[in-house]
Formats: C-alpha cells, sequence, structure tokens
C-alpha cells in the first residue's frame, strides 16, 4: 500500500468536487412542488365569497385518520354563509394526524376543501396544529391565508384547487375536460387541464384574475 | 309481527328454492324476513296496517297461476306459494321503481338529516340504478315547512309512502297531515293553519324512510356517523319505553324509539323523545352548592356532604325525612333507603309528592301487564290519569287494543279523557264519590250515584258481569282529591272476577321506589317494616312513618328538622303547595339531591349535584313491575355523581358504612334480602322486554271515610295533569318548553248560568288555602259541579288551591 493507492480512495470525493451541485439551500431555497402535492387545506368559496362548505361531514366521515371535525348548523335566512340550508358551522383540522391522503377532498359534494402545497408544518404548541375553520377559509382574494408560522413562497398560494380541475366527474374518463366545477372566488370557473391526455393548454382562462401572481409576496 | 301470534300450523312456502314454514295469516314479507330473506320496503311498517304504495316490495310470485309481480307486503302466505326475491324480473322491478321514486327526489343528502341512515340511499345502493336517465327538472317545493314546533317537513323529498299519514290516523288518532292534490302534484301537508299538533309526531319522524320529516332538536346536529348509541329505557315516565340513546362527542343528541313488544312498540311520546334536551341543559347543576348569603355558592364534595352528615347527626331520627326518589334507578333507590332507614333510621320516607297512591294498592292488589290490559276482547276500566296526557306509550298501546282488538273500554275520571271517544262507557263521578260508583258499577245498581245515571252504570255493568278478563287502570286522576278515594273504589274493583290492577301513577321510576322501600312502611323487596331486620341491614326504624303529606304536616308543626329531596320539587310539583312553602320555612337543614336548579333547590341549604338518566347505568322498574337496563351513554357534568355514591358518601361521612361498593353489590344483597327479587338475574332485565318482578304484599281494603256535605255554592276542584307543563325538566328543554296550553278554568256550561259567568270570562277561583285568577271555558267533557284546572306548575295553578288533608278541595268561583 503506496500513498497512491490511499489517494486513489478518494477518487471518488475528488470526482464529486467539480461537479455540478444537486443539494439547496434548504428553507431559503425551495424546490418547486408538482402540481398534485398534498399540502395543507383551503376551504374555498364561491364567486360571490360564499362558502362553499355545507356542514355535512363527508370529510370527516371518509378521513382515516379521523382528524377532521365538522358541525353543521341551520343557514340563517336573513345573512346566509353557504347556499342552502346548511352551513359548516366547526371546521377543523388536526394537521398532527392529518397523513393527506386527500380523501376528504374527494368525499367532498362542493369541492369546498382541497389541498395547497404547503406541507411544511412547524408548531410551538398543539392548539397551533389544529386549523379552525377562520384559518382554513380563503380570504377575501380568493388566495389562502397566510398564518404566522406558515412559509409561502410566491406563486405557491395560487392553483390551490388545481387538483380538483383536474379531476373528470365520477373518474369517468368519457368526462375528461368537461366543466363539472363550480365557480370560485377571485378565478370564476376554471378552465380543465387536459393532463395526460393532450397538450397542456393556454394557462387557464380565468374570468376574473387573479389578484396577483405572486399571491401574498 | 303484531297481530300474528305463534300458531301451531305451518304454512309451506318456497322462496329462492328453499322450502321455508310461514305462519298462518302472516304477510310474505314478514316470513321472508323472518327466515332471514330481506325483502326491500319502504311503506310496510310492521306496526301498521300494510297498504302497498311504495311497490319496493315487489317479488316474483307463483300461486299455481303462473309468476307475476306482487307487493310482498299486500300478501298473506298461502300454501305452495313460489317466490323468487331474486329473479331478473324482480330485479328489474327493483330497479324501476327506484328510478321512478328518484326521478323527483332532489339529490340533497349531503344536507339531509336523513343522509347515512336513509332507507332511500341504502335501497338504492344496493337494489337501484347506478345512473338516472332523468334530465328534466325535478319537482320543487318551499324548503322545510314547520308543520308543528318540532318537525320540519320538506316535500321535495318526500316518497308518497303513507307511512306518517297512516301512523296519524291509525295510531295517535290525530289525523292532521294527509296526502293533497293528485298526480305528480300529490303532497303531504297538514291542514292550512293547522298544526301537526300531535304528541306523538316525533315517531313520524323516526318512520319516514326519507328526510321529508325531521325534527328540529336534532337538525344538524350531527351526521349518522358521529353517533354512538346504546339501547335503555326512557325514564321520564313510568311507562318505561324501550329507547336507543345516541350521543356524539360525549353529548345526547337523539333518542329513538325501540320496539318492545311487551311495552311501546317502537312508539315514543315526543315528551319522552325530546327529554334528552334538559341532559344537555345549561342549567344543569354541575358542582356542590352550600347556602351562602341570599344565594348559593359553590363548594367541595366533603364540604357539602360534611354539612349534610352534620345536620343529620344532630338531629334525632324521627326528626330527619326524605321526599322523592322516582328519578333514581332502582340500585340507587336501595341504597338510599338502606342510608335512610338503617344508616339514619328514618321510616319518613316518600317517593311520592301527594299526587299517587299508597304503596297497599299498587303492591298488594293483582297485578296486570300492559299485554294483559291489551288482550284482544278483555275489559279496561280506566280509572285514573289521563294515559294521553301522562302515559303516552301506554295511551297508543290502549288505542290499538280498543280499535284493533275489540278491547272494551269503561271510564272512570272525574273528566274526559283522550280516550273517551273510544270509551264504551264513560262515568264521571263527582269527585269525592269514585268510591260510591266503582261499587254501584260492581253490584250493578240502577240508581244514580255519584252523579251518574243509573242506566249508565247498568250498561257499564253488563260489560263488566259478562265475564273475561278486566284490568284497572289505577292511579290518581285528580290530585285534589285524596288517594283515600282511589284505595276505596280499588277496594269495591277488587272484587271483579277476574280482575287485574295496572299501576298509573306517573312519575319516573316509582314503581321502582316502592320495590326498594322508598315508601313509609316498607322495606326493600316488597316487605312490610316489622318483617324483622333484613339480611346485610344492622337495623331498621321502629316505627311505620309519614307519608310525604304527613311529613309537610309535621314539619310545619316544628316535628321535621332535616329534610332530604332526592330530585324532588315539592315547592313547585306538590299539590298543596301552601303546605309545602310552610314547611319549608319551619325545617332547619334542606338537603337537595337534584339535576336541575328547582324552585326547591333554589330554597335548599346543601345542594348535591346528580348525574341523570343517561349517565348512570342500573335498571328502571316500570308501571307493570318490569325490570328494565338503563345504559350510561355519557358521563356527568362538572363534578355531578351519581346517586347511589352521594348515598354511600353520605354514610360515610355519618360514620355509618353501607358496605356498597357497586352495583353488583347491590344486586348480591337485593338477592340475599329481598324475596322478590331473589330469583331475577340482572343480566335478564338487559334483554329488550326486561323481566317482570312479581310477587305482592298482603293488602288490606281501608275506607275512606265521611265525605263532607257539599256547599251549595262551591264546585269541587279537580286538578289533572297535561302532556307538557312548566317543570323544572321540560322548561330546560327548548323543545318542549312553551308547549304547555293557557291555563284555564273548565266547567261545564251548565253551572255557568248558575255563577253568572260566561266563556272567556275571567273569574276568581278560590279555596281555603288561597285562590287564582283566570279565564273560564265551557267544556262538555266537565260533569255538573266540578271545577277541573291544568296543573302546569306555574302561572294560576290548582296546586295553590288543593288541601291535601282533605278527601277533596272545594272552590267558590265568581267573576273576578
Ligand atoms: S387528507 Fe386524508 S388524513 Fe388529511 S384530513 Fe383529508 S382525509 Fe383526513
Ligand atoms: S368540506 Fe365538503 S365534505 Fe367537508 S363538510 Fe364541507 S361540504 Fe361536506
Ligand atoms: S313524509 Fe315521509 S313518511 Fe310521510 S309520506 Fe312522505 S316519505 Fe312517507
Ligand atoms: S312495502 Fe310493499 S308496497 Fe311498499
Amino acid at each position: 500500500m503506496g500513498v497512491l493507492d490511499y489517494l486513489r480512495g478518494f477518487r471518488v470525493t475528488f470526482d464529486k468536487l467539480f461537479e455540478e451541485r444537486v443539494t439547496t439551500e434548504y428553507p431559503e431555497e425551495k424546490s418547486p412542488k408538482p402540481d398534485r402535492l398534498h399540502g395543507r387545506h383551503v376551504l374555498n368559496r364561491y364567486e360571490d365569497g360564499m362558502e362553499k362548505c355545507i356542514g355535512c361531514e363527508l370529510c370527516a366521515g371518509v378521513c382515516p385518520a379521523k382528524c377532521i371535525y365538522v358541525r353543521g348548523q341551520d343557514n340563517p335566512l336573513d345573512e346566509p354563509v353557504s347556499p342552502g340550508e346548511r352551513f359548516g358551522y366547526i371546521y377543523e383540522i388536526n394537521y398532527l394526524r392529518c397523513i393527506h391522503c386527500d380523501l376528504c377532498v374527494e368525499a367532498c359534494p362542493t369541492q369546498a376543501i382541497t389541498e395547497t402545497k404547503l406541507f411544511e408544518f412547524s408548531f410551538t404548541n398543539r392548539s397551533d396544529a389544529i386549523y379552525t375553520k377562520d384559518e382554513l377559509l380563503v380570504g377575501d382574494d380568493g388566495l389562502p391565508q397566510n398564518l404566522p408560522w406558515e412559509d409561502w413562497r410566491p406563486g405557491e398560494d395560487v392553483a390551490t384547487s388545481a387538483w380538483m380541475r383536474a379531476t373528470s366527474p365520477a373518474g369517468d374518463a368519457d368526462y375528461v375536460g368537461t366543466v363539472g366545477w363550480s365557480g370560485e372566488l377571485g378565478y370564476g370557473v376554471r378552465a380543465p387541464e387536459v393532463g395526460q391526455f393532450g397538450e397542456d393548454p393556454e394557462p387557464p382562462a380565468a374570468e376574473v384574475d387573479p389578484v396577483d401572481e405572486g399571491g401574498h409576496h | 309481527m303484531t297481530d300474528t301470534a305463534d300458531t301451531a300450523e305451518g304454512i309451506a312456502i318456497t322462496v329462492n328454492g328453499q322450502a321455508v314454514e310461514a305462519r298462518t295469516g302472516e304477510l310474505l314479507i314478514d316470513a321472508c324476513e323472518r327466515n332471514g330473506v330481506y325483502i326491500p320496503r319502504f311503506c310496510y311498517h310492521p306496526r301498521m296496517t300494510p297498504v302497498g304504495m311504495c311497490r319496493m316490495c315487489l317479488v316474483e310470485v307463483d300461486t299455481g297461476r303462473g309468476a307475476a309481480l306482487q307487493p310482498s307486503c299486500m300478501l298473506t302466505c298461502a300454501p305452495d306459494m313460489v317466490v323468487e326475491t331474486e329473479s331478473d324480473l324482480t330485479k328489474k322491478a327493483q330497479d324501476g321503481v327506484l328510478e321512478f321514486l328518484l326521478i323527483n327526489h332532489p339529490l340533497d343528502c349531503p344536507i339531509c338529516d336523513k343522509g347515512g341512515e336513509c332507507p332511500l340511499q341504502d335501497q338504492t345502493m344496493a337494489y337501484g340504478p347506478g345512473e338516472s336517465r332523468f334530465v328534466e327538472e325535478k319537482r320543487h317545493y318551499e324548503k322545510p315547512i314547520p308543520i308543528n314546533d318540532n318537525v320540519y317537513l320538506d316535500r321535495e323529498r318526500c316518497i308518497l309512502c303513507d307511512r306518517c299519514t297512516r301512523f296519524a290516523k291509525e295510531v295517535a288518532g290525530d289525523p292532521l297531515i294527509h296526502f293533497q292534490g293528485r298526480g305528480n302534484g300529490t303532497e303531504v301537508n297538514t291542514f292550512p293553519d293547522e298544526p301537526f299538533a300531535s304528541y306523538f309526531s316525533g315517531n313520524t319522524v323516526q318512520i319516514c324512510p326519507v328526510g321529508a320529516l325531521t325534527a328540529k332538536p336534532y337538525r344538524f346536529k350531527a351526521r349518522p356517523w358521529d353517533l354512538e348509541e346504546v339501547e335503555s329505557t326512557a325514564t321520564i315516565d313510568s311507562v318505561g319505553s324501550r329507547i336507543v340513546i345516541q350521543s356524539s362527542r360525549n353529548k345526547v343528541l337523539r333518542y329513538l324509539g325501540v320496539d318492545s313488544d311487551a311495552v311501546n312498540w317502537g312508539w315514543l311520546g315526543d315528551r319522552e323523545r325530546f327529554s334528552f334536551e334538559a341532559l344537555n341543559s345549561e342549567l344543569r347543576l354541575t358542582e356542590p352548592l352550600i347556602a351562602s348569603g341570599e344565594g348559593h355558592r359553590v363548594t367541595t364534595w366533603s364540604a357539602a356532604l360534611g354539612a349534610a352528615a352534620d345536620a343529620i347527626a344532630k338531629t334525632p331520627a324521627s326528626r330527619v325525612a326524605a321526599i322523592g326518589g322516582a328519578r333514581l334507578t332502582n340500585e340507587a333507590q336501595y341504597v338510599w333507603a338502606k342510608l335512610l332507614k338503617d344508616v339514619i333510621g328514618t321510616d319518613h320516607v316518600d317517593a311520592q309528592l301527594g299526587d299517587g297512591l299508597p304503596a297497599d294498592l299498587v303492591l298488594g292488589l293483582p297485578r296486570a301487564t300492559i299485554a294483559d290490559a291489551c288482550r284482544p276482547g278483555g275489559t279496561i276500566v280506566l280509572c285514573g290519569p289521563d294515559p294521553k296526557e301522562s302515559l303516552g306509550a301506554l295511551y297508543l298501546r290502549l288505542r290499538h287494543a280498543v280499535i284493533e282488538d275489540g278491547a272494551t273500554l269503561i271510564e272512570l275520571t272525574p273528566r274526559s279523557t283522550g280516550l273517551s271517544a273510544l270509551a264504551a262507557h264513560t262515568l264521571h263521578p263527582r269527585p269525592g264519590e269514585l268510591g260510591a260508583l266503582a261499587r254501584a258499577l260492581v253490584a250493578g245498581t240502577t240508581d244514580d250515584v255519584a252523579g251518574v245515571s243509573g242506566a249508565a252504570i247498568g250498561a257499564a255493568h253488563q260489560a263488566i258481569a259478562a265475564g273475561g278478563p278486566v284490568t284497572v287502570l289505577l292511579g290518581r286522576a285528580s290530585a285534589a282529591e285524596s288517594a283515600a278515594v282511589v284505595a276505596e273504589a280499588a277496594a269495591a274493583l277488587s272484587n271483579i272476577d277476574d280482575v287485574g290492577f295496572l299501576s298509573t301513577l306517573t312519575r319516573g321510576n316509582v314503581h321502582g321506589a316502592l320495590d326498594m322501600g322508598l315508601a313509609p312502611g316498607l322495606l326493600p323487596g316488597r316487605q312490610r317494616l316489622g318483617a324483622g331486620i333484613p339480611r346485610g341491614w344492622t337495623s331498621v326504624p321502629s316505627e311505620t312513618g309519614l307519608d310525604s303529606t304527613g311529613i309537610l304536616t309535621a314539619a310545619v308543626a316544628g316535628e321535621v328538622d332535616a329534610l332530604i329531596l332526592l330530585g324532588a320539587d315539592p315547592l313547585r310539583d306538590f299539590p298543596d303547595r301552601h303546605l309545602a312553602e310552610q314547611a319549608f320555612d319551619a325545617v332547619d337543614t334542606v338537603v337537595a339531591v337534584d339535576t336541575l336548579p328547582t324552585d326547591s333547590v333554589a330554597a335548599a341549604d346543601i345542594v348535591l349535584a346528580a348525574a341523570a338518566t343517561t349517565e348512570v347505568a342500573g335498571t328502571f322498574t316500570n308501571l307493570e313491575g318490569r325490570l328494565s337496563a338503563l345504559a350510561q351513554k355519557v358521563t356527568p357534568p362538572g363534578t355531578a355523581r351519581p346517586d347511589w355514591i352521594i348515598a354511600a358518601e353520605l354514610a360515610l361521612a355519618l360514620g355509618g358504612d353501607l358496605a356498597i361498593q357497586s352495583l353488583d353489590d347491590v344486586w348480591t344483597e337485593l338477592a340475599a334480602m329481598s324475596p322478590v327479587h331473589a330469583a331475577i338475574d340482572p343480566a335478564a332485565a338487559a334483554e329488550r322486554d326486561g323481566v317482570l318482578v312479581t310477587g305482592t304484599i298482603d293488602y288490606t281494603p281501608v275506607e275512606q271515610g265521611e265525605l263532607p256535605a257539599k256547599d251549595a255554592y262551591a264546585l269541587r276542584l279537580v286538578s289533572v295533569r297535561a302532556m307538557y307543563d312548566q317543570g323544572s325538566s321540560l322548561a330546560a328543554s327548548p323543545s318542549s318548553a312553551g308547549l304547555h296550553r293557557e291555563p284555564v278554568l273548565a266547567l261545564h256550561a251548565a253551572d255557568f248560568e248558575k255563577l253568572g259567568v260566561s266563556a272567556g270570562d275571567e273569574v276568581s277561583v278560590t279555596s281555603a288555602r288561597g285562590g287564582v285568577t283566570l279565564a273560564v271555558q265551557s267544556d262538555p267533557g266537565v260533569p255538573r259541579g266540578s271545577a277541573v284546572m291544568v296543573s302546569h306548575l306555574g302561572g294560576p295553578d290548582p296546586y295553590d288551591l288543593i288541601d291535601t288533608t282533605t278527601l277533596v278541595t272545594e272552590v267558590l268561583v265568581e267573576r273576578a
């Protein structure tokens, strides 16, 4: 064993020194996220600002982690919260339990609940981990709220219901591309994504422009 | 299920290729279900007449003339029927029926209270088409319209099955909802401006196979998958209807009726159904309280129990008394009885509030069950409170017996009742003269007695003399008439051949209280004081004690220093309110064990917060003496404790030891000391129909004594109870509070002229005890010379007038 053998042992190390680096300075720098990443939820509103959630508890019923707590109530006639008789009065998701399976999103009959791409949770106490309805609801601009402990990056808080738009009603391939969903605050009725079957169309033609591409930032 | 008794004779039919034995007269749908083949259905309900409205139960039947589709709910089994419930033809029919039903059915399952437990949802999943071909606009109606205070109707969802309308007409006898319109425009609705005012409306919500009828107290409270449930017994009245208690997040949200063949057949009165609301009330007592200044302050259990023990320990046993206990479970009643009669040593113990009957009448006379009373072709003598107002589920059974099973009803009541329209003979004696009328009825006199014509008495006598079983429903129809009057009548009626008595004492578990010795002169297990010291006890009181009226009278005379209230509210609920108020002033220490802040709790020195009915396990004894299980579903609020634990702790604070650590210990002791419970397996009480506790005590008839001559200007007061009053538990239930009727004085029209009043006038009613002012109304159901008031436990109330120490209360009525 000579000195050369010793250096040969470092060959991989030396090679790597001159290659392009793949690590990023997380969390200052973050890699782009896939479109359908399952992150923290939002509760959507209709174009007129009414809440989509009707408090039906289907999401709570289907959730395998049993982390959703919903209670409905009679809609006040003079100041309805959602269209129809019933609205979601209490809505809570416990992020210490949620496994981001999106079964709640599939179960929801009104597309009230969808997921954003924010997945990095860090809380300093347990009650922060329980998101309440006030925290989950989109703001007046139709964008998810930026809670003090959340780290949103530019562009991440738009298209938070992309998953829903890509899915055809009843999962039937015949309906791919058919609009079977309602409009949203800030977006109107969004056009479908073509997904796997063709080229992506022009960026979704929104009736109302999202406030600005960068959201809160 | 109901009308088809087990008959030896079977009918051989073939169902899906299997040989099956049907019973004579059995409907095909029932025969199949009994043999494990479920046929889907919407309109068929085993407790109501089949109508064949929905066609969901179509099956292929061959009776020898070739196979054809027939509704199995309308078809009685016949020999050699060949039935196919899963053939292609049957499936096509089911698919088609569902597609039709869904044409106009709005798909608002996500907001519908029935969603998740809906027969239409379930059967569409199991038998229906996967997709709709209907693209046109559906029929629309105004979304839910309230049809009474507690029920909403959503006509869009209705599938016109006729269950609710049949229930209202056939079962409840309140035909206030009907089909209206024709064809596509057919809808269920009430008459304009006339609500579905029925004491039983909640049942329609339970049997509606869709979410067309929903209950306001449960509206949007939870979804079926949130609910946990347990079978239990309703304790608000003494029928002991079987229920399931459903809760979510430790809160009771709903009671549903359970079909117990022996008791309630699945039905509940609305008061029973919605009574759980009081348990969730903000008003519930959650901590022990102790008097401080004008009100109370919260204290610890050890301080409260210590203060109660001090007050009791420094008082001689003969100056300690206890009233109440009908709210408690049997087990808690036993522990309290042992505490009071063994450790403390007083016999001044009464679970009834001066509006009941002496224990001898309930436990001494031969007892009958509800089924005995409702026997086809039997005779029922109603000699007690109006079952419709007081014992809702029993009323429905009696109604069925008279209408469907040919029972003969004879009423011996001070005024007309909810059953009067069905009664073969209605005899309204003058207050105080019930005994004389009963004697005349049994003897067959043809003279006028007690204000009743001889002809009417003779006709009713014929019905009794015709033979066959007779059941007397015995209770206190009027709190203004002494129990001695009822005792005299019972003595006369006990001479009828083949007679049985069904007690109609109304308060919750009052029959359990009698069985557990919460009555003067009694020990647990239907034993009299004086039979020696029971096993497991160290002493018994040496003298027979006083009943509630006696206790309060003694208190006024300064002979009671410590008064214990077991869920009793004498200040509001005792018929002689004047006496109760004076007694409270005279007693040194009042200890109240209760769940809600009643008037008496407000006046108590020490308040011990108790767990309510859904918060404790145990057993309940109904008016037949039937033991059935109570299940704990939720935990008590705050630090409220089960009554039996309060008794055990109080015993310890008094330096005694009851040697009872658990409910099992209670049963071990009962088995050893009670002749009537020895043979009973408490596990049998957990069965749906429970188990009857049999055995009577010796019975000696007593005479009521001389009735004072009637003042020519006076009327005799009749004080009855109504389904809804302003008592503390109904007042704490939002859906029942406010349902009590306006207080009125009801008189026979013939008395108006004599008094110089006319209908609607405000009159003042005065007795030796006090006076009230209210409107007067003419009522043909009131006999001449009587003045009827309903005790609402609030407002102008007969309890302000009654003198419980007399046989009858006379009142003077004048224009105010
Ligand atoms: S994503 Fe899955 S685990 Fe999370 S709330 Fe939805 S259903 Fe529950
Ligand atoms: S989010 Fe959707 S599924 Fe959940 S309660 Fe609201 S409407 Fe129902
Ligand atoms: S309201 Fe319900 S119970 Fe009544 S007819 Fe309609 S579906 Fe039947
Ligand atoms: S269940 Fe037989 S027709 Fe409705």
